[in-house]
């Protein structure tokens, strides 16, 4: 089967309209509604997956909604970033679909808004529907934040809601600064504006609110103080495709944002100044903190940290450092996420876990290898391609950025490898040991098996990401390929 | 090359090959009722191909390629074997096959995880093959993870407190590596790349300060490795905790890992001469003057603290630290005796201290403990190890007749020649501490009375004397004729471009004085014949008297009075270096580990902001306040 641009509207068609659905489906048969929405969701990676072959051969499919071409009409843009994207979204909702005793129609539907949303954010080439997307998105996690029915989850998700709603306020504000500047908000039309109409205080503003607006989702600093709460308060499937997936699909609208729109060299330093922070106060926090969770999800802040850090370096040794260490962060920390989920509560109470599920401790060690950046494990490879375009652009701030980050990486060893010790340490008596069943280990198990496996092919993947951060850091590319008649 | 090799394999294609086969099997079949042997076969292997390397390179080979290489990422990685990294790998091989064969019987039978022992053994030599024949700065960086990486896994095997010594190590190593990324990335930044030979290309248009930086940078994150004081912290407690044939293997080849690397990054790339340029302004301190105290501090620091431990790994351990500190020192003398004396001292002190951690082990395993509070007059009970320890430490206070008198001879003369009077005291306190302390050891373990519990104490068996034995008559053998030696450590000072050093079978010739071994030995065999012919010939008086049939202090001692003299060893020196072990260097590691905790505890804090509207307000109108200052607003 062989799918058409026309198709691209389908990964998000299509799960928002059965979310609508399941209500309906889950008065009838709780199963079927499951049945349904897992479908679904394996119908959307499916989709793209089949959109892959087209759009790598032209660059992108772009569908105009309602057959009105830009800069009128509305768009969809799909180049590989893109579907790669979506389809990791899809895999990790399936991966981490929820159990069934946990089962209500309700979390299914959330499940389906959440990836109609971030596949919205993604495949848009509009910032109003980046907009819309990102509010389905958003609304999807406050539910879902609250799922576990708990004390903790309802104030984590509250917390979380006034920040994103603030959030929300500011990206929109901003959107309307473009709009107010440009007279559209069509990414590509606005790519060949931007010289002209974005620059000056009037841009910076409105590049400065949407990356505070967009940046709570990203886990950006400083909009990120609901992360911890909510990764440890609600599911840890939840947490482990928000930390993995969800953070991500917003650094892609703001590195779309960057290479169409920002490319001044003030908004770049403004994103490499935030990342940097978020690294030195990720990694510091994360060694403060006792329980696994808590960790993970400061982890996973710094790991934002070090994609925003890529993506400040312009050209496409940046953005391609960046997906790398997107892409090695989505496999890696859902996989951490995994082993937190059975060893809650005090680190100091796992004295001696690791003896009694050694292959859950191996798996901890190496997730911890690999995101400190030891090699040959991806992690290094991502590390170095960000030091090495960091390096070769220069500039006191690329320097300072790798310089923090160095250091935090000696933090980040610290507090995993001190998390090892204790799990290798000899259990006190009469205590009843942890157990992992394998099917709560699998997934992880899973995502380990794919770090390997991306650790023996690291040469064919690096050729792979070059091309498709090549045309992602393109803009002229991206103009001529949306705009009728092209550029 | 000496034997034909299948698939146009080069004989480090082979090296490589047999190390990681024997890192699989052994893991897989380490604990086998033949395990150990097999391990001692495969690390005899790999020992032969190394040797037959040397004998290529000694015929002129060059370097020996590997068939090995990588792209990745537009990066080329490939592996090349010359003379410096051959003697350094002579080295590993050579401590892994003694490793293995001690671990080989009784011993490694009664070690709990023989498999993983055996398996991280065979790792450290297959990660040390990587790196010592890495090809270009990646390479060297990505072997150097690698080697650290393998010696946390070989030391923290062992639970108890060998875990908190491995940990401390690895944020050591990792601090250290850090250095190095950011070396590499530097030299990335200046020359376009990664290659040995960019570098070079690129040193002559680097800036003074860059300079700086990439001495700082390497000096600081090898010199981690090495123990160099102020990082010396970790080394001792993570040696002597991880077990016996593995700490020997750490011992004797783990930190000059370091060295090697120190060598290959300042001398054959960055050199000596543009080092010499390097200069604190106004003052005429040169780099290497720098680099140099801290050896010679390294040199006396750590050997007196050696002098305070109670534990016999320990003090072995921190004498190791103080040991690298002469290698260094040597070679950073820059003529062609001290380089030859450095890496000589590296040569001679894998034998002897080898000898004498394998023989402390073998203490253990017999009697339970290394307190030398504990022990005593184990030579009745366990001669060939004490004839092992006392080789050993003759050897490592570098006293004739053994090979560590020779690379110390040579590294003072080598100071004495270049004039700098104030290096070669500090050379003469170290070993002056080495000699103290050396007697501190055998005197607590093997002298005196023996201990009531240890009556009944056997020899260790032949599958762990041989080994130590072996070593030490290589140590003697090497002092008896340092020519043997010095052809090793000849093929790495090809490789660094230092000139040779011109030498026999017994030793040295110089204008300023020479040294023939075959002399000082003969006059030291001589002499100690011609008194034992005296003894014997003039009525031979001796009489044989039980070990409780003593005498001290003017009083007689039989076998109900229970006299050991090993607490409190040197109590006046006690009350003097003290302090220097709780120094500065203590708080301050202590002071770092409390910075990392406030800072996180801070932004722990920041995590935990109350009241998020306003907070989101407050960072809002910041960014505003930027936005309009960095776009122009208000100019």
């Amino acid at each position: 089967m062989t799918l058409t641009a026309h198709h691209v509207v389908l990964p998000v068609a299509l799960p928002l309209l059965v979310a609508f659905l399941l209500p309906l489906v889950g008065r009838l048969s709780d199963g079927l509604a499951r049945l349904l929405a897992q479908l679904t969701t394996l119908a959307v990676a499916v989709i793209a997956l089949l959109l892959w072959p087209a759009a790598s051969d032209g660059g992108a499919l772009v569908s105009a909604m309602g057959g009105f071409a830009a800069p009128i009409g509305i768009v969809f843009y799909a180049d590989k970033l893109a579907l790669m994207f979506v389809v990791a979204l899809a895999v990790g909702l399936l991966l981490f679909r929820p159990r069934r005793e946990h089962d209500s129609t309700k979390v299914q539907t959330l499940w389906l808004l959440l990836l109609a949303g971030g596949s919205g954010l993604v495949l848009s080439g509009d910032l109003f529907n980046i907009f819309v997307f990102y509010e389905i998105t958003a609304v999807a996690t406050y539910g879902l934040g609250a799922s576990a029915h708990t004390g903790a989850g309802y104030g984590a998700s509250l917390r979380y809601l006034l920040l994103s709603a603030l959030g929300s306020a500011f990206a929109l504000l901003g959107i309307a600064l473009v709009y107010a500047a440009a007279g559209t908000l069509n990414l590509a039309d606005l790519s060949q504006l931007a010289g002209e109409r974005l620059t000056g205080p009037m841009g910076l503003t409105a590049f400065v609110l949407m990356v505070l607006g967009f940046g709570v989702k990203a886990e950006l600093f400083p909009v990120n103080t609901w992360v911890p709460e909510v990764y440890t308060a609600a599911p840890t499937r939840v947490t482990a495709v928000l930390a993995g997936v969800v953070s991500k699909l917003a650094m892609v609208v703001i590195l779309r944002l960057l290479v169409l729109l920002f490319q001044d060299p003030a908004a770049l330093g403004f994103l490499l100044l935030l990342g940097a922070i978020g690294v030195a106060a990720g990694e510091l926090a994360a060694f403060r903190s006792r329980d696994l969770h808590r960790t993970f999800a400061y982890s996973s802040i710094a790991q934002l940290g070090l994609m925003a850090v890529a993506f400040s370096i312009p050209g496409h040794a940046g953005v391609l450092a960046g997906i790398a260490v997107a892409l090695h962060h989505l496999v890696v920390k859902p996989a951490f996420f995994v082993l937190a989920d059975r060893w809650r509560g005090e680190i100091a109470g796992l004295t001696g876990a690791g003896r009694t599920s050694p292959l859950a401790a191996g798996l901890f060690v190496l997730l911890s290898l690999s995101i400190i950046g030891i090699p040959p494990l991806p992690g290094f490879w991502a590390k170095l391609m960000l030091f090495k375009a960091a390096i070769d652009a220069g500039g006191a701030g690329n320097l300072t950025a790798v310089a923090i980050i160095l250091a935090a990486t000696v933090i980040e060893a610290a507090y995993l490898f001190r998390v090892v010790g204790i799990l290798y340490g000899t259990a006190p008596a009469g205590r009843p040991p942890l157990r992992f069943t394998l099917g709560e280990l699998a997934p992880g198990l899973l995502l380990g098996a794919v770090l390997i496996a991306a650790t023996v092919s690291v040469a064919p993947l690096g050729d792979g990401l070059t091309a498709m951060a090549a045309d992602s850091a393109d803009a002229a590319a991206y103009a001529s390929r949306v705009l009728p008649g092209g550029n | 090359m000496p034997f034909a090799l299948p698939f146009d394999m080069t004989s480090l294609d082979l090296l490589m090959a047999i190390a990681a086969a024997a890192t699989v099997l052994l893991y897989l079949f380490g604990t086998a009722r033949l395990g150990g042997y097999l391990a001692t076969l495969l690390h005899g292997a790999a020992l032969a191909v190394t040797v037959a390397m040397g004998l290529d390179l000694a015929a002129g080979a060059g370097a020996i390629p590997s068939s090995l290489r990588l792209t990745v990422l537009g990066q080329q990685l490939a592996w090349t074997l010359d003379g410096l990294g051959w003697f350094f790998l002579l080295l590993t091989t050579g401590a892994a096959f003694f490793s293995s064969w001690y671990m080989a019987g009784e011993w490694g039978r009664v070690q709990q995880r023989a498999r993983i022992q055996h398996g991280t053994l065979a790792l450290n030599v297959l990660t040390m093959v990587l790196l010592l024949s890495a090809g270009d700065l990646l390479g060297l960086f990505i072997g150097w993870e690698f080697v650290s990486w393998a010696a946390f896994a070989m030391m923290i095997q062992a639970g108890g407190p060998a875990t908190q010594a491995a940990y401390r190590y690895m944020l050591y190593a990792l601090a250290g590596a850090m250095a190095l990324f950011a070396a590499i990335l530097v030299v990335h930044g200046a020359a376009g790349g990664f290659g040995f030979d960019q570098m070079r290309a690129a040193l002559p248009d680097m800036s003074t300060g860059m300079l700086w930086t990439l001495f700082a940078l390497f000096a600081g994150g090898f010199g981690v490795k090495m123990a160099l004081v102020p990082t010396h912290l970790w080394q001792a407690p993570a040696y002597s905790y991880t077990p016996g044939a593995s700490s020997a293997f750490l011992n004797a080849v783990s930190a000059r890992m370091g060295l090697f690397a120190l060598i290959l990054s300042l001398v054959k790339l960055i050199g000596f001469d543009t080092l010499a340029g390097l200069r604190i302004p106004m003052t005429g301190i040169e780099s290497t003057d720098i680099l140099a105290w801290v050896a010679a501090i390294t040199m006396v620091v750590p050997t007196y603290i050696a002098l305070m431990q109670t534990d016999a790994r320990m003090l072995l351990t921190w004498h190791g630290i103080g040991q690298g500190g002469y290698m260094l020192l040597g070679i950073l003398v820059a003529t062609p005796l001290g380089v030859a004396g450095g890496l000589l001292h590296v040569f001679n002190y894998a034998t002897y201290q080898m000898a004498l951690i394998l023989a402390v082990f073998a203490v253990i395993h017999r009697t339970g403990t290394a307190d030398l509070d504990e022990l005593g007059g184990l030579i009745t009970r366990m001669p060939l190890t004490y004839v092992a320890l006392l080789m050993g430490i003759i050897g490592l206070a570098g006293l004739p007749p053994m090979n560590g008198f020779v690379s110390k001879w040579m590294i003072y003369k080598a100071l004495i020649v270049t004039q700098q009077p104030l290096l070669s005291i500090a050379a003469f306190v170290g070993t002056l501490g080495t000699i103290l302390s050396v007697y501190k050891l055998i005197h607590n373990i093997f002298l005196g009375q023996l201990r009531v519990e240890h009556r009944e104490i056997r020899e260790a068996p032949w599958s762990m004397t041989l080994p130590m034995l072996v070593l030490a008559g290589i140590g003697f053998v090497t002092g008896f004729a340092p020519g043997l030696a010095l052809s090793i450590v000849d093929q790495a000072q090809a490789a660094m471009g230092v000139a040779l050093l011109p030498h026999h079978l017994g030793g040295v010739v110089l204008a300023t004085g020479s040294l023939n071994m075959l002399w000082v030995v003969g006059v030291l065999v001589g002499a100690i014949g011609v008194g034992a012919l005296i003894f014997y010939v003039l009525g031979n008086r001796r009489f044989e008297t039980h070990q409780y049939d003593n005498y001290a202090g003017g009083h007689f001692l039989s076998a109900d009075i229970r006299y050991h003299f090993s607490h409190e060893f040197y109590p006046g020196l006690a009350r003097v270096i003290g302090p220097w072990y709780r120094g500065w260097v203590v708080r301050m590691e202590h002071g770092l580990g409390v910075l990392a905790e406030v800072s996180g505890d801070l932004w722990h804090g920041v995590f935990r902001a109350a009241y998020t509207p306003l907070y989101v307000l407050i960072v809002a109108v910041l960014g505003l306040f930027w936005a309009g200052g960095a776009g122009g607003f208000g100019s």
